[in-house]
């Protein structure tokens, strides 16, 4: 009865609040969340994802998030909309095996996930769904915003709070601001980097961390849910990166890049889920996988097999001129995968243009290489290893 | 099989000729080219054309040359092979001619770059010769694709940016005194390295310009010959180099694969050695690729190509003169037409009447890369048959 709890926030922004990279999206802090989980093993026989900015309302999250997770593409995946309430109630109803990830991909973006290993460590305490929409986004995307913060508090969070008729103030609640978690919270509670859909799941890192069981609460406008977390046996693996400020780039006016659904199709396994075609006769590695092996002469014979995630540059290019519809100054790289001989262009990514040389070694990441006639072009990225120092310096 | 020679070369000044589209461009370079025939030639004497176009600006490119230029009753073929397109319709001529089914063809380069906007044909060139679903995305550039090169290089070789800058300064002073040239001035060293970047290391100056024109040459069989000339250009060798398509699986981007091929089967062709040349028409759309390339065609040892630079070998009147004519960065760069245009240069020097003439010029290679730096042409020319 236990979860593994994996986070994510962008490199971007500063301590009070991170924001997207330019190449990033709900799915891919999705995938950088989830791979913290997954990647330490665990079954996974279930994924949920909730977030209120899924990329793509017509269907095509969930194929990208299982082949960037290596799961299988056979799993159900729930794609929710949702905020902090959502989240907390997706884990204490999780059966064992459901990696539950919440995503906040607006304002202080972050992501997190958490994989129930036996039965859920929550136990519902109370929960009120109270209607005060303050803030709306219609389906055409307009949002509207009437922001009272003394209505929310009172009609809001006091209501909804004395209409569960706790025993006691929760640990922590997540999806208030700092002023109101202090009011709320038993102790003056740490600030959490989101307040979204991903925020309860920050909050359930912290208990871990600092070994608390007790009550959660997750808000969202006049919703509330508690429930009681046993923080025994849980664990955290954070990659929570230091705040920098963003790279200044330029996009240039002009048409989308061009796509092809079928070639797309086609490199999509190989490219999302970074593996190579593997001959099955003489074993060697083909990045994009080959119809004919370079290495014995056999045809057709191969399947794919999963590449390591980290490697070194080869060589570099930063390009400076303003290039349509990509946002420059970008850089380009050729890394060499480590322990094989595979090499891969791709973007450099999580620092400004021009900060890697050749040798510099890093995580290869899954981000938004372009989003092409409206179709996010997921691929991988590099992430030279010294984004990774964690916040306030621990590597 | 019948040795072919070069008759007739003619070309438009490269630039941007707004006021010209490819169905002007095309016989302006094949009248000149007929007009340099020493004894005449008759265009009906013309058995067979091939036109060299990397992009189709009006249309359907084989007919644009046969019903611009007067060429209705023979076949025509438009080739495209990237930057490479040049040197390569000169080989489809010489199989067609040493074959005996013709005697007489025009290889015709045109290429209207301008009547696009300066941003999106890096575009359209680059869906021509990415993956599409690996590599366009990305954005890799024309510069960007040679600037990996070009990293790796300085990383491994002790030459520099500045011997990059030197390139470029060496083909501007060629090319002012080339009036068919689009950029007619010199500049320095300091101007290459301070210029706004574009795909590091390259600078603008390190850039060629884009570029209008059409440029042919006319190549007839060996019996034909005197029939036209007392001064032919021979065609020594020729070769075709193919590389791998994608970056990543070029091995040692230190060297352009492609290049080296060709070269090695064009010299071999030739009976010649890389010492026996005395001047080239080196493929410098970024000056790197110059610097890099007298290491694959043979004129500097490996890594040594900064030497040449920094002795001066590679001016006209040095040990190994390399684009007398400007070269793609002083010269211009219309893709079809710049093969062409390299052996318009040597058909000139060979005969002595270049604006830049080389003292002694018998031999001269003319040298084309391009696409993913996966596709290199070479011919090898000669004032005596051999």
């Amino acid at each position: 009865m236990s979860i593994s709890v994996g986070t994510y926030l962008p490199p971007w922004g500063t301590s009070q609040g991170r924001v997207l990279g330019y190449d990033e999206d709900a799915l891919t802090m999705a995938v950088e969340a989830g791979r913290q989980v997954v990647d330490a093993g665990g079954m996974v026989t279930r994924v949920v994802f909730i977030s209120r900015e899924l990329p793509l309302l017509e269907g095509g999250n969930t194929a990208p998030l299982l082949a960037a997770l290596r799961l299988p593409d056979t799993l159900e995946v729930v794609e929710q909309l949702g905020g902090a309430p959502a989240t907390l109630d997706a884990i204490l109803s999780a059966n064992s095996g459901t990696l539950v990830i919440a995503v906040d991909a607006g304002s202080s973006a972050g992501a997190a996930a958490a994989l129930v290993n036996g039965s859920s460590p929550l136990v519902l305490a109370g929960r009120a769904q109270r209607s005060l929409p303050q803030r709306t986004r219609h389906a055409d995307g307009q949002s509207f915003r009437d922001d009272d913060p003394r209505l929310l508090r009172e009609s809001g969070l006091r209501t909804s709070m004395s209409a569960l008729d706790l025993p006691e103030k929760p640990l922590l609640i997540a999806g208030l601001s700092a002023r109101d978690a202090a009011v709320w919270s038993s102790e003056p509670p740490p600030a959490l980097p989101t307040l979204g859909a991903s925020s309860p799941i920050f909050a359930l890192a912290v208990l871990i961390d600092s070994a608390r069981s007790g009550l959660v609460g997750a808000m969202e406008q006049a919703t509330l849910s508690v429930a009681h977390f046993n923080a025994a046996g849980s664990t955290v693996k954070r990659h929570e990166p230091k705040a920098q400020k963003p790279a200044a780039r330029k996009k240039a006016p002009g048409g989308d890049i061009k796509l092809s659904l079928a070639a797309y199709d086609r490199a999509f396994k190989s490219k999302v889920g970074w593996h190579a075609g593997k001959c099955t006769a003489c074993g060697l590695l083909s990045t994009p996988p080959r119809y004919h092996c370079l290495g014995c002469g056999a045809d057709d014979q191969w399947e794919l097999a999963p590449l390591p995630r980290t490697g070194s540059i080869y060589t570099t290019t930063t390009v400076h001129v303003s290039v349509p519809s990509l946002e420059s100054p970008y850089t380009l790289a050729v890394v060499e995968c480590d322990g094989t001989d595979v090499r891969s262009l791709m973007h450099v990514t999580d620092v400004p243009p021009g900060q890697v040389t050749i040798g510099t070694h890093g995580r290869l990441v899954l981000r938004r290489v372009a989003i092409r006639t409206g179709v996010p072009d997921y691929g991988h990225a590099f992430s030279p290893d010294a984004v990774s120092v964690q916040e306030g310096g621990a590597a | 099989m019948r040795r072919v020679a070069i008759v007739g070369a003619g070309m438009t000044s490269f630039g941007e000729h707004f006021s010209r589209g490819i169905k002007e461009l095309i016989p302006m370079a094949l009248g000149e080219a007929l007009a340099s025939v020493d004894k005449g030639m008759d265009r009906r004497d013309i058995g067979a054309a091939w036109l060299g176009e990397v992009g189709t600006t009006d249309g359907f490119g084989a007919g644009i040359l046969a019903d611009s230029c007067g060429l209705l009753d023979i076949p025509v073929t438009r080739t495209e092979n990237a930057c490479a397109t040049g040197q390569d319709i000169i080989r489809q001529a010489i199989y067609a001619i040493s074959s005996g089914h013709v005697d007489v063809v025009a290889a015709i380069g045109a290429d209207k770059v301008r009547d696009t906007s300066s941003t999106s044909t890096f575009w359209d060139w680059m869906a021509q010769t990415r993956d599409m679903a690996w590599d366009f995305p990305l954005g890799l550039l024309a510069p960007a694709n040679f600037a990996l090169h070009a990293s790796r290089y300085l990383h491994e070789a002790p030459a520099t940016r500045e011997h990059m800058a030197m390139i470029a300064v060496k083909n501007h002073f060629h090319g002012v005194k080339n009036p068919k040239a689009q950029l007619r001035s010199e500049i320095t060293v300091e101007q290459v390295l301070k210029a706004p970047l574009v795909a590091e290391p390259f600078g603008m100056f390190d850039c060629t310009p884009q570029s209008d024109g059409a440029a042919a040459v006319l190549l007839v069989a060996e019996e034909h010959v005197a029939k036209y000339t007392d001064h032919p250009a021979w065609v020594l060798g020729f070769g075709l180099g193919i590389d791998r398509v994608m970056h990543q699986h070029k091995r040692d981007m230190t060297t352009f694969t492609c290049t080296v091929k060709a070269a090695k089967a064009a010299y071999a062709m030739a009976g010649l050695r890389p010492r026996d040349i005395d001047f080239a028409e080196v493929h410098d759309c970024f000056t790197a690729v110059e610097l890099i390339s007298y290491e694959d065609l043979g004129f500097a040892e490996r890594f040594e190509a900064h030497k040449l630079v920094e002795a001066r070998d590679h001016y006209v009147g040095g040990r190994i003169p390399i684009n007398p004519s400007g070269g793609l960065k002083s010269k211009g760069h219309p893709p079809g037409a710049t093969g062409i245009s390299q052996c318009v240069e040597i058909f000139e020097q060979l005969r002595g009447h270049s604006h830049n003439q080389i003292d002694g010029a018998r031999i001269g290679l003319a040298h084309n890369i391009g696409g993913p730096t996966a596709a290199s042409g070479i011919t090898i020319l000669g004032k005596e048959r051999r």
